[in-house]
């Protein structure tokens, strides 16, 4: 019954990956050395990356793997080994904002998955094979989508020159910096 | 195939432990991880949708939550260690210079 | 998506053979990094554990296994063992897009009498003669008075495994004659020789490769140890940095191929470029005018990428102690090692796959059959082996400048040129000139 194993082998790739989502999300809130945050976050993207392959978006699931864990988090990583964060620890000095925090949230998750659970029932999947190649991707972007495509580019440029400006030392001190070295 | 309410439960989870990171930790570069968790979230939603659908405008707006994903990461790292180096810390309850 | 119970074991098939391929790469590496550089140098390297130091990587296996293994003080328990093993996936995994031979047609009965056994005896009879040469040396150097007995057990080793392998394929081939023919249960059936033919292949390697950071990022961090940490940051920088202009020059030959699949690429790769009406040039991407400049930078991306010299600031050897596996020792740091000639395999594979024609023999049109697919893997394997051994060869003839020049000319340099050069593939595709 090839069929059917092909549905269990789905359901089965479905569990383990979002119950790794989940685990790897929690530790990334809950544990309290930033590094090891930071590398929960990938194996959790990497688990949301084969979720999109199970929506049939190969092509966005690489791009996250691409983007958000190769890129992204390297960037953070760097951060936080170059800032040398991880040794530090905080401090429980406001316990009531605290359970204010943990209790909003739960509420927050049980409440939307009730309602989703509830309301948010489709019917079936359109027939055919869900057209999400690179090919149908890159045409409707330099098509439909054409501007804020060049619009992203202008952002990104942005973002670079922002980032370049705040995260350099101002002016002053860099003229400080060889009278430090020197005594 | 796996129905979509699932998908959307998974990431209204992932969405609420990213709300539990935002509102719980004092580390700046952990509340950022878990706004990064959440807008991820929103990105699993989007293709749930698309895939029910079979539209392609949820694959192309979860390609450009990406792209602004990147550049929001570059520009609150760079300001993260501005923060850095004015003050020596990374906690945000200690960035409250708008009260004396 | 129907697949049945000879599909899996097909696929396992494919899966056990690249694994095993994968596995062997870092023992034969060793030696040829050893004796070639002795070679460049001019001095004889290890020329002692078997003939011509063959079994060197051997020993050195188990001497990696019986170290000791030492977790230093402060480092991070769980990080530090399993660094290794993240700068051990990536390595293993992206050869299962790479396409390794031409796909075939499995025949529906293989019959006594026909190329096969021919094929078959002549292997035997070379097995023999090779038993009866190998047991002439091996008589000849145990009367030598300086002979080790460790060497003339292995000599005498290698007689018996190849009068074996003669024995086994004879016996094969005497039980095929007696049965006449033979029905293959999956005959019929196209074997393609790539474990994992995705929509986006390349996309797959580019994915995992950026993955490779993290294994040297948590090795640096994990250690506990300054020159470690720097040594992991340095590398990182380097990695990310050289993704750019690598995915770019990767992307000329996929705007050629107008596929993601590596597999259409190699395809795309199998005809000729004709000059003057007569002369037949494979279509190679690399002979093609448009993309002799990605496969330039391309392979230097490539070595920046898997921090070979002249750009292996992470390990940098009499600058950071041993850079990201200062604190390894034994097995973790084997894996270390392994890791790093798997990535160079990888790479070696996907420069063959994007510019060198993947299997495509040149001037030879190789049949849908299985004899056409062996051939296609033996060129494989000899295109992956002599780039291989370029790896080597740069490794031990230019010298490694400095950090910043390296980060400069990724950013300044090749980044603008692959840029430029995606633009000009563009531009010969636009005009029909490709």
């Amino acid at each position: 019954m090839p069929h059917a194993l092909s549905y269990m082998l789905e359901y089965l790739i479905f569990f383990v990956f979002a119950t790794i989502a989940v685990v790897f999300a929690l530790m990334v809130v809950l544990h309290r050395n930033p590094v090891i945050g930071a590398l929960s976050l990938v194996v959790a993207f990497f688990a949301l990356a084969v979720m999109y392959v199970l929506l049939e978006a190969p092509f966005l699931a690489a791009l996250q793997v691409i983007v958000y864990a190769g890129a992204i988090m390297v960037l953070f990583l760097f951060v936080i080994m170059l800032l040398n964060l991880q040794h530090r620890t905080e401090e429980a000095t406001r316990p009531v904002q605290q359970f204010l925090g943990f209790t909003t949230s739960a509420a927050f998750l049980i409440s939307l998955v009730y309602y989703i659970g509830k309301y948010a029932v489709f019917g079936k999947l359109p027939d055919g094979r869900f057209a999400s190649d690179a090919r149908t991707i890159g045409i409707r972007l330099f098509e439909a989508y054409v501007f804020p495509f060049e619009m992203v580019s202008i952002l990104l440029l942005a973002a670079i020159v922002g980032a370049l400006l705040l995260s350099s030392r101002g002016a002053a001190t860099r003229a400080e910096i060889p009278t430090e070295v020197s005594e | 195939m796996i129905p979509t309410h699932w998908f959307l439960i998974l990431s209204a989870i992932l969405f609420s432990i990213g709300v539990c990171g935002v509102l719980t930790r004092r580390n700046g570069i952990t509340i950022f991880m878990s706004i990064e968790l959440m807008v991820n979230a929103v990105n699993l939603t989007f293709l749930a949708y698309a895939r029910q659908f079979h539209q392609l405008h949820g694959l192309i707006f979860v390609f450009f939550v990406m792209a602004i994903a990147a550049a929001e990461a570059a520009v609150g790292l760079a300001i993260f260690i501005s923060l850095f180096h004015h003050r020596e810390t990374i906690d945000v309850d200690e960035a409250n210079l708008m009260h004396w | 998506m129907a697949f049945d119970a000879t599909d899996v074991v097909l696929s396992l098939i494919k899966i056990v053979i690249v694994l095993v391929m994968m596995l062997q790469v870092t023992p034969i590496m060793v030696w040829v990094e050893r004796r070639g550089s002795a070679l460049i140098q001019d001095r004889p390297g290890p020329n002692r554990i078997g003939p011509f130091g063959l079994l060197q990587s051997l020993i050195d296996a188990l001497k990696f296994i019986l170290k000791e293994d030492i977790i230093p003080t402060g480092a991070h328990k769980w990080l530090y063992t399993l660094a290794p093993v993240f700068g051990l996936v990536p390595a293993l995994t992206t050869i299962a897009v790479v396409p390794w031979g031409r796909p075939f047609r499995i025949p529906q009965r293989i019959s006594d009498g026909g190329a096969l056994t021919s094929v078959g005896w002549t292997i035997a009879g070379l097995c023999i003669l090779g038993a009866f040469l190998a047991g002439g040396a091996t008589a000849r150097y145990s009367r030598k008075p300086a002979h080790s007995k460790f060497n003339t057990v292995i000599g005498w080793l290698v007689v018996a495994a190849l009068a074996g392998i003669a024995f086994l394929i004879g016996a094969a081939l005497l039980a095929l004659h007696a049965a006449g023919t033979v029905r293959v249960p999956a005959g019929g059936r196209w074997f393609e020789p790539i474990v994992a033919d995705v929509n986006v292949g390349i996309l797959v390697i580019f994915a995992l490769a950026s993955l490779g950071v993290y294994g040297i990022v948590s090795a640096g961090w994990a250690s506990n140890n300054k020159y470690s940490l720097f040594g992991g940051i340095r590398a990182s920088a380097q990695m990310i940095s050289y993704e750019l202009s690598l995915t770019l020059a990767a992307v000329s030959a996929l705007l050629v191929a107008g596929s993601l699949r590596l597999s259409d690429v190699v395809w795309r790769q199998t005809g000729y470029f004709v000059l003057f009406d007569t002369i037949r040039i494979p279509a190679w991407n690399v002979f093609s005018p448009a993309m002799w400049l990605s496969f330039i930078i391309f392979s230097v991306s490539a070595f920046a990428e898997t921090n070979r010299l002249p750009f292996d600031f992470a390990e940098a050897e009499a600058e950071l102690v041993a850079g990201y596996h200062t604190e390894y020792s034994s097995m973790k740091f084997a894996l270390f090692f392994m890791s790093e000639y798997m990535a160079m395999a990888t790479m070696s594979a996907l420069i063959t796959t994007l510019f060198l024609g993947g299997w495509d023999i040149p001037w030879y049109n190789e049949p849908a059959t299985f004899g056409g697919f062996l051939l296609s893997a033996l060129a494989f394997t000899a295109k992956v082996a002599f780039l291989l051994f370029i790896f080597v060869w740069v490794r031990w003839t230019i010298p490694r400048l400095k950090y910043d020049i390296l980060m400069r000319i990724g950013w300044k340099f090749f980044l603008p040129l692959a840029l430029v050069n995606v633009v000009v593939v563009a531009f010969f595709i636009a005009k029909h000139w490709i």
